[in-house]
């Protein structure tokens, strides 16, 4: 009898000590309140962030994009780019089944980029990048493109994901919006349009230990400060895009823990010498720099977003791919200002037209309203038109703007080069307004430049010449706040404001 | 009789084309949202394109004969944004719009309408303050500053009620409402029932007035008996038609309180397609929620002039 008393304690250390490959059961309710209400859950016709977050944790992609910006294996076991960087090659799992128990193989991943690339589709143009994408054998694919695209496996992670050609012949495209399925951690149970969708565990998720929790609860609450009543009241657990006022008031609360970061996107005044800035002053160099110096954006950030904001030096911002840290803001100096003007041959200062959206961003009419006082200071007369977001975007994208103009563009890949594409592309962009010759070339090598050291050195380059010929006045990037309960663990968002939930569970 | 339908009906009509007219054209006024749809990073040629997928490069009127022609046979085309029918998208948000609207109804009429009787009969009593006090209160308090107060106090401070969404409970088959229901109910409801505080009170009071209540005291009748056979029954005529124009205002008035409440109705959904500029679901949520209202006041109307032979006769 002693014997077999030792021998249990005994017994219990050896199981203890083996390794754990037995995973916790998930456990529990997560319940994340949204913005918005997703118009879809499903990666190719998601609108906005809302329904891209949501729709991420049924679906897995080739491959993720870790929280350091490296690319690791998910569907893809490993892969292999061709020599001049227009091939990759993708192994892929062979143990991964969709929701419905169908198997994931290279016809799904065929299947997912037709449909993808489709006319109908939101996000069809991060599909159609794949110039084709080509079945070797049941588990081996080749996606090429038509040069090398250093962005390739960011974009495979941001909005490629994996649905199941068997199941979406079966219930067709509306079938499939009403009933999606993916491989992800979790599977989809309900939706309850403008109410709630309610996710479950996916018990057979192919990466084991995950997710963590049992049941996910999405629930749209479009007011913000509902959303600050519902994490204090404990009705939700975690809430995203609080404005810092809303913030503040949750400090001290037991029951509630704020989650700041920065968020990739910038907030800018662009020059145009396109269309409405051709032979305007702002043509010079000199003057653009004047127009950066002349503006306060310490003040503002102070002022009109109580402090929670980064100055910013160019269009690469801290997170981004290549930053360059020793880049700095202007700053504000409007003695400096006036003999850049002066300079530049414009003493006196000059009249130029301003436009600006009405209701699109935080305090971002008073933003421009501050930038028309401080331009006013050093000589320049801006008249400021502040107009409908709606219309203003139309005309934006028409080119039909004043010379002046504020806007503000966000990036979910963790690299620049789209944002600056799209502002800087010239006449082959929509929302570009401005055209240089030598940014055109840089940004063409970056475009090709798989290598990453390579690469962040030309985005160096970039940097310093955009503070030489700004094509903006350059603003701030902005904080984002979010509150969750304290019990919530785990819960990384990105600088995208993106988020996986896999992982988070509950104490 | 029929004529006074028939007119009625014909009026309808003509206010619902104006409603089609207004609404198609109000919203090409902000331009196409095609700039919306696409991504920062499409070409202009990607633009076009799209413009062209989805008809916004015809002419206008070509747009709008187009848009009247489904119109009229029900089809409102598929939302921008949700690539869904837009009629099965209001289907799917209505019962809890209905609900919502009901509820308000029912706390304004309950409320109301008892305190106006009150305080009619009895001027200058301290029900008669009460209710002119409940009166002026319902039709000044801005709805979504008492939303948000409501949230504060009920659901934040004292936890009775949830500070957000719908809950039903299933029975048989039907989906019951719960307490989620009561701060957007009050809050919506409340305009309504200082409306309908007024209204009764001064119906009641003019009642009063008339000479057949004068006489029916004057025969010696009942207090009791005038009141429900005398001027309730008189001042019941016109309230039918302003709970028919009420119950319309509250089925198509919820933007703000849907919104802060979160509550999955039509409201909800129509402040989110004007932000997303789903032209589409806009014109069809603003097409039906004027078939309602006008439908109600042409119900009230039909219903007032069956009451009242004054006002069928005076066609």
């Amino acid at each position: 009898m002693k014997k077999l008393k030792l021998v249990f304690p005994l017994l219990m250390l050896v199981l203890l000590s083996l390794p754990c490959t037995v995973f916790a059961a998930p456990q529990g309710t997560l319940r994340v309140g949204l913005s918005a209400m997703p118009n879809a859950i499903d990666l190719p016709m998601s609108s906005e962030r809302n329904a891209h977050n949501v729709s991420w944790q049924i679906y897995d992609p080739l491959v993720w994009t870790d929280d350091t910006g490296k690319s690791v294996p998910a569907l893809a076991e490993s892969w292999t780019v061709s020599k001049d960087g227009t091939a990759y090659t993708f192994k892929l799992r062979k143990d991964v089944v969709f929701h419905n128990g169908e198997p994931f193989n290279a016809d799904a991943v065929v299947f997912s980029w037709k449909r993808g690339s489709g006319t109908k589709m939101q996000w069809k143009d991060k599909w159609a990048m794949a110039e084709s994408v080509k079945k070797i054998d049941d588990y081996t694919v080749t996606i090429s493109t038509k040069g090398p695209n250093p962005l390739m496996l960011r974009m495979l992670s941001e909005y490629w994901a994996m649905v199941p050609p068997k199941y979406h012949a079966e219930v067709g495209e509306n079938g499939f919006q009403k009933h999606p399925v993916g491989t992800g951690p979790f599977v989809f149970k309900q939706w309850k349009k403008g109410d709630r969708i309610i996710f479950e565990a996916n018990p057979n998720y192919w990466q084991k230990g995950f997710p963590k929790v049992k049941n996910l609860i999405f629930r749209p609450i479009p007011e913000s400060a509902t959303r600050v009543a519902a994490i204090k009241t404990g009705e939700i657990d975690i809430v995203t895009r609080l404005s810092a006022e809303e913030a503040d008031s949750l400090k001290g609360l037991s029951n509630v823990m704020l989650k700041t970061y920065p968020v990739d996107r910038v907030y800018y005044i662009t020059f145009n010498n396109l269309t409405s800035g051709k032979g305007k002053p702002t043509e010079n160099p000199l003057v653009r720099q004047a127009m950066n110096y002349a503006v306060d954006v310490d003040a503002i950030i102070k002022a009109l977003l109580n402090g929670h904001g980064h100055p910013i030096a160019g269009f690469v911002t801290s997170g981004n791919w290549g930053y360059d840290k020793d880049n700095k803001p202007f700053g504000y100096d409007p003695e400096k200002a006036k003999q850049l003007l002066a300079k530049a041959g414009f003493p006196d200062g000059f009249e130029i037209d301003f436009a600006a959206p009405i209701g699109a961003y935080t305090n971002f009419e008073q933003v421009c309203e501050a930038i028309q006082g401080y331009l006013e200071a050093v000589g320049i007369k801006a008249n400021l038109d502040l107009m409908e977001s709606g219309k203003y975007w139309n005309m934006e994208a028409k080119k039909e703007l004043p010379p002046l103009f504020g806007d503000s563009w966000s990036e979910a890949t963790g690299e620049a080069l789209p944002r600056l594409k799209g502002a800087l592309g010239g006449m082959k962009a929509s929302y570009s307004a401005w055209s240089d010759p030598k940014i055109d070339d840089l940004l063409e090598k970056i475009g090709t430049t798989v290598d990453d050291d390579a690469r962040a050195k030309l985005y160096v380059e970039l940097q310093g010449y955009m503070m030489e010929n700004p094509p903006f006045i350059y603003l701030y990037q902005p904080i984002t706040f979010e509150a969750m309960n304290p019990k919530v663990k785990d819960y990384k968002p990105r600088a995208a404001e993106n988020y996986y939930l896999k992982g988070t569970y509950l104490e | 009789m029929q004529r006074y339908i028939l007119s009625r009906l014909i009026q309808s009509f003509i206010m619902l084309v104006g409603v089609l007219f207004i609404v198609f054209f109000m919203l090409q006024l902000t331009g196409d949202p095609v700039a919306l749809m696409v991504s920062r990073n499409a070409s202009p040629e990607q633009v076009e394109e799209l413009r062209e997928e989805l008809g916004f490069n015809r002419p206008v009127m070509v747009q709008f004969a187009d848009f009247v022609s489904k119109a009229v046979r029900g089809d409102f085309g598929m939302s921008l944004r949700h690539h869904q029918p837009a009629m099965e998208l209001i289907l799917e948000r209505l019962p809890a719009t209905v609900e919502l609207a009901s509820m308000a109804l029912l706390f304004a009429m309950v409320v109301g309408i008892p305190l106006g009787l009150l305080g009619g009969s009895n001027p200058g009593s301290i029900w008669d303050t009460l209710a002119r006090g409940a009166g002026l209160i319902g039709q000044t308090i801005p709805n979504f500053w008492l939303a948000l107060i409501l949230i504060m106090v009920f659901a934040v401070g004292l936890g009775w009620f949830p500070s957000f969404g719908r809950e039903t409970r299933q029975f048989m088959g039907l989906a019951l409402p719960t307490k989620s229901v009561i701060l957007p109910a009050f809050a919506l409801g409340l305009f309504t029932m200082g409306q309908l505080v007024r209204f009764t009170r001064s119906a009641v009071l003019e009642i009063k007035n008339e000479d057949f209540v004068r006489t029916a005291y004057s025969k010696g009748l009942a207090d009791r008996r005038i009141y429900i056979k005398h001027i309730l029954r008189n001042a019941a005529i016109p309230l039918i038609s302003i709970l028919g124009v009420q119950f319309g205002y509250l089925l198509s008035g919820s933007i703000y309180i849907e919104t802060i409440f979160s509550w999955p109705g039509l409201g909800n959904l129509l402040a989110e397609s004007i932000g997303n500029r789903d032209f589409a679901l806009v014109q069809a949520i603003a097409f039906f929620t004027s078939l309602v209202v006008v439908s109600l006041n042409l119900t009230a109307d039909i219903a007032y002039g069956m009451a009242d032979p004054r006002i069928r006769y005076g066609e």
